[in-house]
């Protein structure tokens, strides 16, 4: 008896040991790249210690102004493209949602089907029409190839995780309502949008994460300079001018990825669950 | 009104008859309008032309030319696009299974009972995060380049290896992979969800029985888990096929040292919008439909052999 | 009833996308008269003329902080002189130029004038996207040369002005040598062997920490190797430099790799796309650098203005036949889509004919291509403008006709020179092999282009 007694808390130790570690091997390059970010240059390479020897901010302010425009109109970009993003998926997902969970419709299964689908279509298939449309009606280097699709609930990946939502849901709610005499409008606006804050705000934390990381279509879509979001204004660093100052380089790569970070500190609740929940990357 | 008293009250109203199936048409009109724009003009549309783009030449600058199968027939030949298949391949391959054992290994870690769960999951997460963004791509480039800190923590362990890991084609690729298995946190979670949901009953039951852990693991935890494992192994793969980001920054955009870094979306690209050969991107764009919809479902089929739904 | 609402406007819904998005696809862009190539306007067309209000330019350019600060005063100077027209400038480095460039110019929002390069100007003049410069009143082209001006015509047009000319040679930091100890064999003579034998030598002598050269890797040094051969390496459009002599090009980066003249492969592979303020040469690691003669300015500058001289590159044939040419540095372009073409051209001719500009711009550039503009800077040119200079002149002998410029869907030839390089030097291919690939994949690659 007293010898598994003893077995369980050696591997509780062992246990708490080896997750710290694990922790540590995790986060370490993130806080590298931090502590990196607040020394000089010439103390960057070679020296892996997280220890802060000095606390210097000359990488931030060297770098916020090294592409000829501070660094803060890039991350105003971002914001614009990001705003515009979850605004167009919460308005128009959660319309569609309702649609699918509670309405009764013809060609209802098969539409929901091919919406299921357009969730695991790879992106580059229509990547290339897309641009073509987007070229021809001159909307090419602006930010509306990145927020206009988003009005039109392409991101079917959230139409799914509000129908779920809403599927658990009571009818009786609408049932209720409908007696009262609400349209579907009322009873979409009223009763439901106000109990699915849950869905609302997980759908926005993940736009906001994937927008603000999404490199590819702002890559294609940006070329002038004034327009670069976060992620293509990064890139530029890296083909930079000038005796490239890796401190810089880091000072911006961490700005860059503070309102991840706080996201993170914030939504963490909705981010988590709506991992577990949905199986959202 | 809070959700328990609409509930009452919904219970307090008889039931209304049911409606007849079509009655919501003109509101689910309405309802899912955007979404039907959407999906005929920026997807189904946008599909179909790029269909019919991949049958000819096109440089956006000038007039499509009809090509008929000349783009699929020069990715017979097209030894670069070989070359991406065979990089992404390796790829997922390599990089899902490795990242999901070490998301499951965890999980299971963290489900035995660690104190401070939420600030593990937490922690681990924050690279799942992260990991898409160009920032990191860009510190994992200097990371593993030759002065990078990757040969420093080397050096302390006493080897001393002065190449850089991306600039050699024989271990470029593996940087990347190392990246995608650095991100761990997410499946993790979804795994840790997963076993919380399995009775403690079970593993009771089955020590009492005198089961060893590594029995309880195989017999119990292991056959529920599979659903889980399918569904993160189906999005992953979906997922990691379309690998762009990481690829592009740490090899500067050019594909690697002997392209052997050039991930599949990375020579698309490159052909799209670096050449400007729309034609053969949009057939591109439809083998790599092809391949991951098989892949896709190759799986499906092959989950009824191993995966384990509750009855 | 309702059903069929339902079903036949989706049905309208979809068809009238799918047309859209098909109809789009396929339909090319408008092209403004005056901006056609064809040449075919009539004699009496005078073309665009200066608007009387203000008017904004936006021009773009790749370079090292040299040239970048050069150009900007250049700009200064240019909207002193024409107050209604202001200059936005762009820049970036060469790698990541092109991809903005094309992006740019397929979303239809690319730039008034752009500084072009040989590699892709037969990609950019035949897909209709620069102006025919012959066209543009505000451009003066009869200060240059005829056959210089020729460098920048296809097909009866005037695509784009050449900046510059320059000559191509090995840059030798004079400080690192003198530090090991070293000296030059006589570059007028010397060998491909003795280019070996020497760069083996500095790399022994400096114990590790700096290289004696790097191997050869872009499409210029490539045509004087098949030059010095007596081939070229494209005619009429299509790859015929002999697989033999291509093996040889590749064989000599595999030999200095293994001896240790040059950089371990993967040493190669990494610095292979960086800037030029960061290169092996700049920084140190190098002593013996191929470049383009005039850009000795600009690698010096980033050096720290190390001491740095210019000599010819070997030859193994005794004779010397001539192997060597001007090649056109750059060009200037103006957009076949400009707003304001005539300002553009304006800026062109400013930056191309205007003492005042040469003064500025110096031989950053290269040799300007204006003889004029170069006998009004001699007097001001700096210690290694002067160098380039000379080195021109010196090299005259070597000089012959220019070669083909890169033919159409040939503007990766660089990237893929460098790709097969770091095949042979890591030892995945012969050279043999690669020379077969490589010719394949570019002959590939002009083929499908046209």
């Amino acid at each position: 008896m007293r010898k598994r007694r003893v077995r369980t808390r050696v591997s509780s130790t062992t246990r708490h040991v080896f997750m710290i570690l694990a922790v540590v091997v995790s986060l370490y390059p993130v806080l590298w790249m931090v502590v990196s970010s607040l020394r000089p240059d010439g103390h960057i390479f070679n020296n892996p210690s997280l220890v802060l020897n000095t606390f210097d901010t000359s990488n931030y302010t060297h770098g916020w102004n090294a592409l000829g425009r501070p660094f803060g109109v890039y991350l105003l970009n971002s914001a614009i493209v990001v705003l515009g993003a979850v605004t167009g998926n919460l308005i128009t997902c959660a319309m569609a949602a309702y649609a699918f969970a509670r309405l009764r419709f013809r060609f209802q299964r098969p539409a929901f089907a091919a919406m299921l689908m357009t969730i695991m279509l790879p992106i580059h298939v229509v990547v290339v029409p897309q641009y073509v449309i987007f070229a021809h009606l001159h909307m090419v280097n602006s930010f509306w190839p990145l927020i206009l699709p988003k009005f039109f609930a392409t991101d079917a990946f959230f139409i799914f995780l509000m129908v779920q939502f809403i599927r658990g849901l009571p009818r009786e709610l609408d049932e209720a309502a409908r007696i009262d005499g609400a349209g579907h409008w009322r009873i979409f606006g009223q009763i439901l949008l106000p109990l699915m804050t849950p869905a609302l705000a997980t759908t926005a934390i993940f736009t906001f994460l994937w927008t603000w990381n999404d490199f590819f279509s702002q890559l294609i879509y940006l070329t002038d300079p004034n327009l670069y979001t976060v992620p293509v204004a990064l890139r530029s660093f890296i083909d930079a001018q000038g005796k490239s100052s890796y401190g810089s380089m880091f000072a911006m790569s961490v700005v860059s990825i503070v309102p991840l970070l706080l996201l993170f500190a914030f939504g963490q609740k909705y981010l988590i669950r709506g991992i577990a929940t949905t199986g959202g990357k | 009104m809070s959700l328990a008293e609409l509930q009452r009250a919904a219970r307090r109203t008889p039931k209304v008859a049911a409606k007849p199936d079509t009655h919501d048409n003109k509101a689910a009109l309405q309802f899912l309008g955007p979404w039907i724009i959407g999906f005929f003009g920026l997807t189904l549309g946008p599909m179909l032309a790029s269909l019919v783009l991949s049958f000819t030449d096109y440089n956006l600058l000038q007039n499509a030319k009809f090509v008929g199968l000349d783009n699929f027939a020069h990715m017979l030949t097209d030894t670069r696009l070989h070359q991406s298949i065979k990089v992404t391949f390796t790829y997922v391959l390599v990089g899902v299974p490795s990242q999901l054992l070490v998301a499951l290994f965890l999980a299971l870690v963290l489900d035995r009972g660690v104190r401070g769960l939420t600030f593990y999951r937490s922690a681990f997460y924050l690279p799942s995060l992260l990991g898409s963004s160009v920032a990191i791509a860009v510190l994992w480039r200097l990371v593993f380049g030759g002065q990078g800190l990757f040969n420093d923590i080397l050096g302390w362990f006493g080897v001393s290896a002065a190449t850089s890991w991306i600039a050699d084609p024989s271990t470029a690729l593996s940087t990347i992979i190392l990246l995608h298995v650095w991100t761990f946190g997410s499946p993790m979670i979804i795994f840790l969800a997963g076993l919380r949901q399995i009775p403690r009953e079970y593993y009771e039951a089955a020590s009492c029985d005198g089961a060893t852990i590594w029995r309880q693991f195989r017999h119990i935890t292991l056959p529920l888990l599979t659903p889980i494992i399918f569904f993160n192994l189906v999005l992953a793969i979906i997922g990691s096929f379309q690998a762009f980001t990481q690829a592009f920054i740490v090899s500067n955009g050019t594909g690697g040292p002997t392209d052997s870094t050039l991930f599949y979306t990375l020579y698309l690209y490159q052909q799209g919008f670096g050449q400007f050969r729309m034609g053969y991107a949009s057939a591109l764009a439809w083998l790599l439909v092809v391949i991951v919809g098989a892949l896709t479902a190759v799986n499906f089929w092959a989950s009824k052999f191993w995966v384990h739904y509750d009855d | 009833m309702r059903s069929t609402v339902l079903s036949r406007r989706s049905v309208a819904i979809a068809a009238i996308s799918l047309v859209a998005a098909l109809g789009l696809a396929a339909c090319g862009t408008q092209n403004t008269p005056s901006a056609s190539s064809t040449g075919a306007g009539g004699t009496t067309d005078t073309g665009p003329t200066l608007s009387s209000g203000d008017v904004t330019l936006r021009v773009n350019w790749w370079g090292g902080d040299a040239r970048v600060q050069r150009t900007n005063k250049a700009i200064d100077a240019f909207e002193a002189k024409y107050p209604n027209i202001h200059v936005t400038g762009e820049f970036s480095d060469w790698n990541g130029y092109w991809d903005k460039l094309a992006t740019s110019v397929a979303g239809g929002n690319a730039p008034d004038v752009v500084q072009m390069d040989e590699l892709y100007l037969a990609s950019y003049a035949q897909r209709d996207t620069l102006y025919d410069l012959s066209k543009l009143s505000q451009l003066d082209t009869s200060q240059l040369d005829p056959g210089v001006v020729g460098l920048g015509k296809s097909n009866g047009t005037l695509d784009a002005m050449p900046i510059s000319t320059t000559g191509f040679g090995i840059m030798v930091n004079d400080d690192a040598l003198a530090q090991l100890g070293l000296t030059l064999p006589d570059t007028d003579t010397w060998t491909w062997d003795d280019l070996s034998a020497f760069a083996k030598k500095i790399s022994d002598a400096s114990g590790g920490s700096a290289v004696g050269i790097s191997p050869m890797n872009n499409g210029y040094s490539l045509r004087l190797w098949a030059r010095q051969h007596g081939e070229e390496l494209f005619t009429d459009g299509k790859v015929s430099i002999s697989t033999k002599t291509l093996a040889g090009f590749f064989q000599l980066a595999l030999d200095w790799t293994k001896s240790g003249a040059a950089a371990s492969a993967s040493h190669q592979a990494e610095v292979a796309s960086v800037a030029l303020d960061q290169s092996d040469i700049a920084t140190g690691k190098q002593v013996l650098s191929f470049t383009q003669a005039t850009q000795i300015s600009a690698y010096s500058a980033a050096a720290g203005d190390a001491k740095f001289s210019l000599v010819p590159i070997p030859t193994d044939d005794a004779n010397k036949a001539p192997y060597g040419y001007l090649k056109p540095g750059m060009y200037w372009a103006v957009s076949a889509k400009s707003a304001h073409p005539a300002e553009a051209a304006l800026f062109v001719n400013f930056m191309i004919n205007d003492p005042d500009a040469g003064a500025i711009l110096g031989t950053e550039r290269g040799i300007p291509s204006n003889p004029k503009v170069v006998d009004a800077v001699s007097g001001s040119l700096s210690a290694t403008e002067k160098i380039a200079a000379d080195f021109d002149a010196k090299v005259a002998e070597h000089i012959g006709d220019a070669p083909e410029i890169t033919p159409n869907g040939g503007s990766a030839l660089d990237a893929t020179i460098a790709r097969y390089l770091q095949e042979v030097t890591f030892e995945r291919q012969t050279p043999a092999d690669a020379a077969k690939a490589f010719t394949a994949e570019i002959q590939d690659s002009i083929d499908s282009a046209s």
